[in-house]
């Protein structure tokens, strides 16, 4: 059977695209294309990746060379779909069944998406920084106090990402948003450590993924992408300073003015 | 203090933390158990790893404490291993740090901001080089074993 070698560009590209999408590391998507090429027998492909831009290239026994680029837009990690690509990539180099039917298999995961329910991830918002708060030092009141700048913070995030504002920004108005409702909580009496209260709540914007993921790029050998997302996580951080310390600052103004 | 206190609060707080944010990733199933006992794990080895001396070693005998883990785990699994590393190593992100420098800037005192940041940094830094430590050894390792039956 003559291979439609443009057909398994696309669905290359497309897994690549998906891949990259829900979060997975530059070498995981680069070496899932090679060797989904390699499954269906075509040895001539080069794929290239960074952060925001896949690109897949080859060339069919006539010689006439094919490619196909892929942007990808700005995005978070989600491991349920990271998992689901990565069985079905491996499925897919396993069996190199026909592409419509590969193709309807991608879709069945995007349309299978799940997430947690909006209260869900509240409360996991203000678990994880209630016990982060007690977790540096604070009591049983800062994990209360805690918890509910937490859930300011997923407020704020999930408000900017549907205006899309950008991820320095998104940090930024998070940590400022966060560190005000702490020092007020703190003066009604309600927290006792505003110090504490501020840092658990700020595990919720730490770039602790954007700094994993960097150095596992860079132990891959891919400079580029690991540099880039090394600046992020700088970028992220000097955002949350920035955010609190503004905070900071409108709190001592208004406590010098009352 | 008594075990209680310095062991088990702690480490009580990191698996619920991670327990919260392994939600926010969107990890569904058993998955969520595994990731929030490998943030326990790693906290637990930092809080082991005392005797080392320094904070800075502690944070790196936790990270490669927790990469293995997730190395292993995601063997297991047949998973990537991202998804369990990502969350486990929560409780070592050097949080305070960032704050307690900002806090110092703030108040104009150079000299112990500066102090914090690059202690900062260097946490941060055990936490990377622990981490790059263990998959640089399980991808030799891996391809040791790859080519190994070959010659045979």
């Amino acid at each position: 059977m003559e291979l439609d070698y443009d057909a398994l560009l696309s669905l290359s590209a497309e897994l690549g695209f998906r891949l990259m999408e829900s979060g997975a590391e530059i070498y995981r998507v680069e070496e899932s294309i090679r060797r989904l090429l390699q499954a269906y027998g075509v040895d001539t492909g080069e794929v290239f990746a960074i952060p925001n831009l896949v690109i897949v290239s080859l060339t069919d026994p006539t010689g006439h060379p094919v490619t196909r680029v892929r942007r990808i837009p700005p995005h978070g990690t989600d491991i349920y779909l990271l998992e689901k690509y990565n069985a079905l990539c491996r499925d897919l180099c396993r069996e190199a069944p026909p592409f419509a039917d590969a193709q309807s298999r991608l879709a069945d995961i995007r349309a299978g998406w799940q997430t947690y329910a909006c209260p869900a991830r509240y409360l996991a918002y203000f678990a994880a920084t209630a016990a982060f708060a007690v977790f540096f030092g604070g009591t049983a009141r800062d994990a209360l106090c805690g918890g509910l700048c937490g859930v300011s913070i997923g407020l704020c995030l999930d408000f900017m990402t549907r205006w899309d504002a950008n991820q320095f920004f998104k940090t930024v108005a998070g940590g400022m948003v966060s560190a005000l409702l702490a020092l007020f909580l703190t003066f009604l009496g309600l927290g006792e450590h505003a110090d504490r209260i501020i840092i658990g709540a700020l595990m919720a914007l730490v770039p602790g993924i954007a700094f994993t993921n960097a150095m596992r790029d860079i132990m891959a050998g891919d400079l580029v992408s690991g540099i880039t997302k090394l600046g992020e996580a700088l970028l992220i951080g000097a955002a949350i300073a920035i955010g609190t310390s503004l905070a900071m600052g409108l709190a001592r103004l208004l406590g010098g003015a009352l | 203090m008594d075990v209680l206190c310095d062991f088990v609060l702690p480490c009580a707080c990191a698996f619920v933390g991670c327990l919260g944010f392994s939600v926010l990733f969107n990890i569904r199933g058993g998955g969520i158990w595994i990731c929030a006992f490998g943030g326990m794990l790693g906290w637990l080895c930092y809080l082991l790893a005392v005797p080392l001396g320094s904070d800075i070693a502690q944070s790196f005998a936790a990270a490669v404490a927790v990469s293995l883990y997730a190395e292993i785990m995601a063997r297991i699994r047949r998973c990537p291993v991202t998804a369990y590393l990502l969350v486990a190593l929560f409780p070592l992100v050097p949080g305070g740090g960032i704050y307690y420098s900002m806090e110092h800037a703030m108040n104009g005192e150079t000299a112990q901001f500066l102090h914090t940041l690059l202690h900062t940094l260097g946490l941060a830094g055990a936490l990377a080089v622990g981490v790059l430590t263990v998959a640089s050894l399980v991808r030799l390792w891996m391809s040791v074993r790859k080519k190994l039956p070959r010659r045979r």
